[in-house]
């Protein structure tokens, strides 16, 4: 035991360029100013990342962290956060990826990583027990990364879950701007292609084995007690996820208005029961693979067993798979979701910038505006499944006209495709695109997605259950002044989750995550604690944006995100009616300038970033 | 008397008993005659009454509200909470009740 309660103690730096490794140790006062996760994340990226850097230059940080209730023993707590400055928005953000990982990582006795450089050839990183080995890995180039984890597996000798790995497909390696890192058998930090930085530092995989190293746990019975308690809360909350899979919330997001339907073009998807979480858990076969010591295990497998692809087996698609493969391309059959996930996840996408850039491109094929000829002969309509599968593997190698255009993500495509085409595609105007939602029927989502500086939702979960936070529930979730309000007072609480090395979906009470905290590292943290944390990561990646280009007059969304649904549930609706308005609000109630949008100083003050001041 | 349906998409199975519709375990469909000048407020409190798992997982009869992780939807439109409760139920009309849903 080396660092402070909850922690290993040590950050592990790497220099891919050279090929140095050493490491760094971590304070307490770190400890408690940054937590872990994304905190240590933007703290990194920040320091050792100037303006100029670009998001491919050997200076970009790659920076992995998880946090100090990762393999405590709080349940299904494995997460690890990257950071990095990524080629969707050009400016920093973060994603997570549950699994195994954070707490193995820990276990070989690191709370981080922070790669720079790039190395010459392409390598594997290997973390066993404090001791690290570079290994080239030559001749893993354009394998997937199903195809990797294999064959890492078998050149260690590694067996079940003795290691972790996690790597990039081709995708990554290809400079596909939205490339993911995926590991342990379809787990994905995804946003604001990630995966794209790690390719462009040639860096093919992580591997951690499941290490010796512990950490000290102040009190192991308050942390038991308070671990039992949110057991509770996770099994009985929402739609039962062990049961249904975060696909059993799939038909209340098409009955509210928010699922996302053939890019935006309708709200109507009748046939949502034969594509929800509940007919694939009735329909196909089920094989729980729950991530590190989950009882809540909503992960499974599943084996198609009726349709066109029947014996296919893969991961179940959870909710954004099944809206990105199902509706949002004009598919209604459930196995082909099945078999769509697996390939976008094999060769490293995420599945949502990939679905919204691909839907734009079937309504382009629809409307004429690409023929078979700018396909190279894919009949592009709407739920033509095989014809997705296909455009996959071309953006994933950049191959042809159309595979180079959409590996740039959809912003950059329809503008370079220009004319009518540039107002059908969803976007926010940073360059990244939404969860795969329907956000005009879910605004506290839309705003948020617009004014986040992760490259995704930064505040809430769509406005779901302020009062957990002891804040009023939205009454009207239209109103522009409910809306921007909520979401600028729920600010904070997120990214707090995301320090801690914890699933959200296990671990669904941040007042009991709180006590888990207090539990693991002996403090006395208060919500409020939590929330100037979390505000604190909010406003350092905010300044760093801004000082990497980000101007306020792109916290908007794209034409056709925000505009007014046709039919469905939110017909009529129109977020834009008051947008500077909700903009200027949000932003004085987060300490902002209204009009540039700009921390205030005495805001930077009271969160303990007065350095930045001069920054900006 | 106007009749009306209340669809709930909440996961109560069969906890309706006989009285409701089930196309699946996540989806219970009432269909009720009601009062002339029956609100949904009034419709929602009486359902509470008659159905335990209506009062513990939709409606709050002590606060005569929706609790705050469900959604009510009327006549397949989102519509301001306050709305609903005031709204005179008609011939045909149909309320959806839905669990919030996070996403993943």
């Amino acid at each position: 035991m080396n660092g402070p309660h909850g922690y290993a103690g040590k950050i592990l730096r790497v220099d891919l360029s050279s090929g140095r490794r050493w490491s760094e140790d971590l304070d307490e006062r770190t400890a408690k100013k940054w937590v872990g996760g994304v905190g240590l994340g933007v703290k990194y990226l920040y320091e050792e990342v100037p303006p100029g850097v670009e998001w491919s230059d050997p200076e970009n940080r790659l920076i992995w962290a998880s946090g100090p209730l990762a393999g405590s023993g709080v349940f299904g707590a494995a997460t690890f956060n990257v950071a990095t400055k990524g080629p969707v928005t050009n400016l920093g953000g973060s994603s997570q990826a549950n699994g195994f990982f954070g707490a193995y990582l820990k276990s070989a006795g690191y709370d981080g990583m922070v790669f720079q450089g790039a190395s010459p050839t392409p390598v594997c990183l290997v973390i066993r027990d404090g001791a690290t080995e570079i290994r080239d890995v030559r001749h893993l180039t354009g394998k997937d990364v199903w195809e990797v984890e294999t064959l890492l597996r078998q050149e260690l000798g590694a067996k079940g879950r003795d290691v972790s790995i996690f790597a990039i497909g081709p995708a990554g390696e290809n400079g596909v701007r939205y490339s993911a890192i995926v590991g342990d058998s379809g787990h994905l930090a995804a946003h604001n292609g990630v995966g794209a930085v790690m390719g462009s530092k040639n860096l093919k995989a992580v591997v951690a084995y499941k290490g010796s190293h512990t950490f000290g746990v102040f009190d192991p019975e308050a942390l038991k007690k308070a671990n039992r308690e949110l057991y509770e809360v996770a099994r009985v909350a929402g739609p039962p996820l062990a049961k249904w899979g975060t696909g059993g919330g799939f038909s209340s997001v098409y009955g509210a208005g928010a699922l996302p339907v053939r890019n935006l073009t309708t709200n109507l998807y009748p046939n949502h029961e034969r594509m929800n979480g509940q007919f694939i858990r009735t329909h196909f076969e089920v094989e729980p693979k729950p991530c590190h010591k989950c009882p809540v295990s909503h992960v499974v497998e599943v084996t198609v067993t009726e349709g066109p692809y029947c014996g296919f087996v893969g991961e179940e698609p959870e909710y954004e798979c099944l809206a990105a493969w199902g509706p949002m391309i004009g598919n209604e059959e459930a196995g082909a979701t099945v078999m769509l996930t697996k390939e976008a996840d094999r060769l490293g996408l995420d599945c949502n910038e990939a679905s919204w850039t691909i839907g734009w491109a079937i309504e382009c094929f629809e409307k004429g505006v690409f023929t078979t000829h700018d396909t190279d002969g894919i009949e592009l309509s709407w739920g033509n499944v095989e014809g997705v599968r296909e455009l996959l593997n071309r953006i994933a190698k950049r191959q042809g006209y159309l595979g180079n255009l959409l590996a740039d993500g959809v912003m950059r495509a329809s503008r370079q495709v220009g004319g009518a085409a540039a107002d059908w595609a969803v976007y926010t105007y940073k360059g990244n695109t939404p969860r795969t939602h329907d956000h005009r029927g879910r605004w506290c989502e839309l705003f948020d997605t617009c004014v986040s500086n992760t490259s995704n939702i930064e505040s809430t979960f769509g406005g779901v259950k302020p009062e957990l936070v002891d804040l009023p529930a939205v009454t009207d979730p239209f109103s522009h002044e409910e809306v921007s309000t909520l979401n600028a007072k729920f600010n904070g609480i997120r990214q707090f989750d995301d320090c801690l090395g914890i699933c959200r979906l296990a671990s669904p009470d941040p007042k009991l995550i709180l006590k888990c905290l207090n539990a693991v590292t002996g403090w006395d943290w208060s919500l409020q604690d939590a929330f100037t944390v979390g505000r604190r990561v909010v406003n350092q990646l905010r300044v760093f944006n801004f000082r990497h280009g980000m101007k306020a007059e792109d916290e908007r969304p794209s034409t056709r995100y925000g505009s007014i649904p046709v039919d469905g549930p939110a017909q009529g609706k129109n977020i834009m009616e008051k947008w500077a308005w909700m903009l200027e609000n949000y932003y004085r109630l987060m300490g902002w300038h209204p009009a540039t949008g700009k921390p205030l100083p005495q805001t930077l003050e009271k969160l303990d970033l007065g350095e930045l001041i001069k920054d900006l | 008397m106007p009749k009306v349906s209340v669809d709930f998409w909440t996961w109560m199975g069969k906890d309706l008993g006989g009285n409701a519709r089930s196309s699946s375990e996540m989806r219970s469909i009432l269909e009720i005659v009601v009062e002339d000048g029956t609100t949904a407020r009034m419709l929602l409190d009486r359902l509470a009454q008659d159905y335990r798992p209506v009062a513990e997982k939709v409606f709050q009869r002590e606060k005569q509200r929706l609790y705050p992780h469900v959604v009510a939807i009327l006549n397949d439109r989102v519509i301001r909470e306050i709305d609903l409760y005031d709204a005179v139920l008609n011939e045909g009309d149909r309320i959806t009740i839905l669990p919030q849903y996070v996403g993943g």
